[in-house]
């Protein structure tokens, strides 16, 4: 099939079936079918720019384009175009794609559902048995729906704290969020900086890889870009014999963290992840109980550091240098007031007002040694403990502090990406069920350990056969920093795979 | 606009009615009575002052806001040129564009370093920037970014001598500690236009700047005075800040609190120094008088208070020019808890000791030190001179100065020790004085080439070799400052300026002509002894005789002999 047609196709489907995946959806006629018609011609010759040379590749609406507007799902934002584009839309425009237009989120990427926005909920492309409109998790909901549904033929999302994870979970895609510092934030809404990654999103890993080659480059605008040195010194670490021959010559050691047996597991979900280790045991690989005693703090800790930041993050949306302002004058009419009381509090919605207000406390005078500074702490040791299970040593750790091997070093970890499937639509959006939000806080109970210790993490789809029907998970693979394509390699052995 | 109205309406009416006669005081008179109730009132505020210090201690703290001298924005390339069309010189994280992120301007330490070790800090190896959160509109992030928890600089110091203008209290010197010297972005200007308009230029946002913290060891409002004004002068002189004071460039905040003398230690502590009284702050001070007056109008109220049996509130408050109270503008229940936070997007700073000492070596003496050096028998100078010497347009005074003198004592190696041990002070005051009135009388601004200095040290040379008059030095001087560049020896020639020394028959026929015409006057001196008349006749002497060539002390001494025998 030519680009060009898989490229209508896309456009069609965006149209047809939107899912409310998008904010701004490609219009049908632009420069952008001449790009693509070029890129064809390139494909035919055998000269492809790259791996997605003329291909749709939707951009969530809290990464900068300079051609279409960045909402990031606000009404504070609603109309607002950044004057600049992010750094790796310029990489993938750079390599022949094209932006299949901006998609759908909870606001400032703040929900695991992509309910939040002022543009309405996405839908889940799937619907479940009944018949039900399905979450589609979030806060990349609109781009995994637009994955899921063919609107594009790949997705940049961000993951904070699961963000592209648990949609790839809930939507049957996969979803990969790299190590923190690889892939430049430049452009980037920040919703909470230490913790931001860009994610991609796919059908399959080998797309998601393929992107990621070319998104995995220095920026020297973004300051926590890992410098080049950095780079060199994880390829090195990564070239030691021991680390070398994993999944060439050795099999794979495979961690199962037991505190993730969590109570909020469901039954499926806890199938589909047992089905899936003994279905890399069969491969030959090991499977190892590992311990990892400070995770069960992970969950507060990210829900006191995520909207820290966040209050910080968010002061500057004021209206008076761009965004929307209220109507009518501000700063109660006088003299010395703020100018822009009213444009905060019309422009926000309510989770991210209550993001804002739980992050101006726990950084209050008052607060902050009891809630941020503690956090931080357990941050660390959260990132001690993964370390102290895997078999290869943080590249960037102090050199020197050489790792003594233990038995039980695992080489990857493997758990759920979402304690549950996706809940229903009507259930989050109704009055009478509506939950309290810490509900939607606990499904990202498997995600946030891994953004709290800035290690690569992947959610890929697997299908158990279920007591009616076969039912969709996602299973999670989290690895060592730097430790990558070992983890989309672990990823793709499990993608897909319909295990009973 | 009703201000710029009013003159007009009442104008007529002032101009038509004359003063009535009532109201009539001679002028003298009144000047008389203004100037008597003026001294006497002095007078009886030093005596209330120096009664409160009897009893009350005052306790002060500095805090400084310098720009510093640098290219760029702390966090982006945009140039810190403020005086540009309003918002031509702003990135995108200038005015906090989403998506866009900070871009550590390393250049802007090399300033941030030369004030710290100008000021005897120690420079810590790792310093971290933080988020300080409150509302304004000319805060584009809603967070200044600054270093509260580890600053760059530490524990340093400053010297106040007397010649600085402390308090004749604090004796020939006192040290006041530095606590810290912190990174931090400067703010937008906003102008108000009430009701309903706020003009923002954000030019001026993320300008470097330089906040410097002194201990609460001052006691005295002139040593606080003198001690922002030294501060400015030491970040002055080692290149770290260009703009004063005067032009906005630096701010000052102090921190105020009185205790009872002689009673027990008050409750409150301050950067480790215990027993205080409550304090207060006073921010945004612009002028080193509006630090003196702001803290004695401070301590004033503050004693006030306490002496009717109030309590001092910890609050923010404001100071006017020309006023005699400071304002409140908040309280401590107003009071912005600024939620300090680490950046997470900006690295620590590490400073390394390779950096540190190339800057130590090539920083510029300390404006003490130059003082020392110039009051000292290689110069010679009184202190007034000196001062004004090394402050004076950022240096390129002294700096002028020297060449002057370097120049001016090859010219004169044939001379005795004696005649070129004068020379430099000879010279410092053609350089302070006469070509500072010239620069006064103008209105310019200081600039080397205005007068070169090999100039000025040939005019001088001439002079102190009596090839001419004093008044043909100040006159050629003037000449050369208004742009003749001829060399000095070859204008003297061409000008005829170079002194052809008259003969005693000429001084007796000079003399004789103005005693002729002023035959009483010369009786006065006679009779009376009026010696101070010689001058008036020196003078005509002058006025009468060929131009440049008549020497005043030979003059007088022809006038004595003929007038007094």
């Amino acid at each position: 099939m030519s680009l060009l047609r898989e490229a209508e196709r896309c456009i069609a489907n965006q149209y047809a079936h939107g899912f409310n995946a998008f904010i701004t959806p490609l219009s049908r006629a632009g420069p952008w079918l001449d790009r693509v018609k070029e890129a064809d011609g390139r494909k035919e010759e055998g000269k492809p720019k790259s791996a997605v040379d003329g291909r749709l590749i939707s951009i969530k609406d809290n990464i900068c384009t300079r051609d279409l507007p960045t909402t990031c799902a606000s009404g504070i934002l609603d109309k607002f175009t950044s004057p600049f584009n992010a750094t790796v839309v310029d990489q993938l425009e750079a390599a022949g794609a094209i932006v299949a237009g901006k998609t759908n989120l909870d606001e400032f990427g703040m929900g695991s559902n992509s309910t939040n926005s002022h543009f309405g909920p996405v839908k889940n492309p799937r619907q479940d048995s009944s018949g039900e409109d399905l979450s589609a998790g979030g806060s990349s909901g609109g781009s995994a729906a637009s994955v899921a549904a063919d609107q594009c033929h790949a997705s940049l999302g961000t993951d904070t704290g699961g963000s592209v994870r648990l949609p790839a979970a809930y939507t049957g895609t996969v979803g990969f969020k790299p190590s923190y510092g690889l892939i430049s934030r430049w452009g980037v809404v920040a919703y909470a900086n230490s913790l931001d990654t860009v994610g991609i999103m796919g059908k399959t890993t080998a797309s998601v890889r393929d992107i990621f080659d070319i998104l995995n480059q220095h920026d020297h605008r973004d300051p926590t870009s890992l410098s080049i040195s950095s780079r060199s010194r994880i390829q090195a670490s990564l070239q030691t014999p021991q680390l070398r021959s994993r999944l060439t010559s050795a099999p794979l050691r495979i961690g199962v963290p037991i505190e993730y047996n969590v109570s909020e597991l469901t039954p499926s979900v806890r199938r589909a992840w047992a089905l899936s280790l003994a279905h890399l045991k069969k491969q030959g690989h090991t499977v190892h109980s590992v311990y990892l005693p400070d995770t069960k703090h992970a969950l507060s800790t990210y829900y006191v550091l995520g909207p820290a930041e966040a209050s910080s993050n968010l002061a500057k949306y004021d209206g008076v240098r761009y965004g929307t302002r209220a109507e009518g004058p501000d700063g109660d009419g006088k003299p010395d007031g703020y100018l822009f009381s009213n444009t905060r509090g019309q422009g926000f919605g309510q989770e991210v007002k209550r993001r804002i207000v739980l992050g101006t406390f726990t950084l209050s005078a008052d607060a902050i040694d009891n809630y941020f500074i503690q956090a931080q702490r357990v941050r660390r040791l959260v990132q001690q403990d993964f370390d102290a299970v895997f078999t290869a040593k943080h590249p960037l750790a102090a050199q020197g502090a050489d790792k003594i091997a233990k038995e039980n070093d695992v080489d990857v970890i493997i758990c759920p990406t979402a304690p549950s499937s996706p809940p229903r639509l009507s259930d989050l959006m109704s009055i009478s069920t509506k939950k309290s939000p810490l509900d939607a806080y606990v499904t990202d109970v498997f995600t946030v350990p891994a953004s709290l210790a800035g290690l690569p993490a992947i959610s890929v789809p697997v299908t158990v056969s279920g007591q009616q029907d076969a039912e969709l998970a996602g299973i999670q693979v989290i690895g060592q920093y730097g430790d990558d394509q070992l983890v989309m390699k672990v990823g793709e052995m499990l993608e897909g795979r319909n295990l009973d | 606009m009703d201000r710029q109205r009013a003159p007009f309406s009442s104008a007529p009416n002032r101009y038509l009615q004359p003063p009535t006669s009532a109201d009539r005081v001679p002028l003298r008179k009144q000047l008389k009575q203004e100037a008597k109730a003026l001294r006497s009132h002095k007078k009886q505020r030093k005596e209330t002052e120096e009664a409160s210090r009897q009893e009350w201690e005052l306790t002060v703290g500095v805090e400084i806001h310098a720009q510093l001298n640098t290219e760029a924005k702390l966090f982006s390339r945009a140039p810190t040129s403020t005086s540009d069309t309003p918002n031509s010189n702003v990135a995108l994280f200038d005015l906090a564009f989403p998506g866009s992120q900070p871009e550590f301007q390393i250049a802007t330490l090399l300033p941030a370093l030369r004030a710290a070790i100008a000021l005897n800090c120690e420079i810590q190896p790792v310093s971290r920037f933080d988020r300080k959160h409150y509302f304004y509109q000319d805060q584009p992030a809603g967070y200044q970014i600054t270093q509260y928890y580890e600053p760059f600089a530490r524990d340093g110091y400053v010297d106040l001598f007397d010649y600085d203008g402390i308090a004749p209290e604090d004796g020939e010197r006192v040290r006041i500690d530095i606590k810290q010297l912190q990174l931090e972005q400067d703010t937008a200007k906003s102008q108000e236009y009430p009701p309903s308009t706020q003009l923002l230029d954000f030019n001026r946002v993320s300008h470097p700047l330089i906040e410097i913290i002194t201990m609460p060891q001052i006691h005295t409002p002139a040593t606080a005075a003198a001690c922002v004004r030294k501060l400015q002068a030491i970040v002055q002189s080692c290149g770290a800040v260009t703009t004063g004071m005067e032009m906005g460039g630096l701010r000052a905040d102090v921190n105020v609190s009185v205790r009872r003398r002689g009673q027990a230690a008050g409750q409150h502590q301050y950067d480790g120094i215990t027993g205080l009284g409550q304090r207060t702050e006073i921010k945004n001070l612009s002028s080193f008088k509006a630090v003196e007056d702001a803290i004695i109008a401070e301590k004033n109220r503050q004693i006030g208070v306490l002496e009717s049996g109030g309590v001092i509130e910890g609050e923010t408050r404001g100071w006017t020019i020309g006023s005699t109270e400071t304002r409140r503008l908040r309280g401590k229940e107003g009071s912005v808890d600024y939620r300090y936070m680490p950046d997470p997007d900006i690295p620590p700073l590490i400073i390394g000791e390779d950096l540190l000492s190339s800057l130590r070596e090539s920083l510029p003496t300390a404006p003490d030190t130059l003082l020392t050096l110039l009051v000292g028998s290689e110069f010679n100078l009184p202190i007034e001179d000196a001062k004004p010497l090394i402050e004076l347009d950022d240096g390129a005074r002294l700096e002028y100065y020297h060449d002057v003198v370097d120049i001016l004592r090859s010219l004169q190696v044939d001379q005795d020790d004696k005649t070129r041990a004068s020379l430099a002070r000879v010279a410092s005051n053609w350089v302070l004085h006469e070509l500072g009135g010239l620069l006064a009388k103008a209105d310019q601004t200081w600039d080397a080439e205005t007068v070169p200095s090999r100039s000025l040290a040939h005019l001088i040379d001439h002079l102190q070799r009596k090839l001419i008059t004093g008044p043909t030095a100040k006159q050629v001087l003037a000449t050369i400052f208004d742009g003749d560049r001829r060399p000095v020896p070859q204008l003297l020639e061409e000008e005829n300026l170079l002194l052809r020394p008259l003969s005693r028959e000429e001084y007796l026929a000079l003399a004789e002509s103005v005693i002729a015409l002023n035959p009483q006057m010369v009786e006065q001196i006679r009779s009376k002894n009026q010696l101070g008349k010689l001058g008036w006749f020196v003078g005509q002497m002058m006025r009468t005789g060929e131009k440049g060539r008549v020497e005043a002390p030979k003059a007088e001494e022809i006038l004595r002999e003929l007038i007094l025998g």
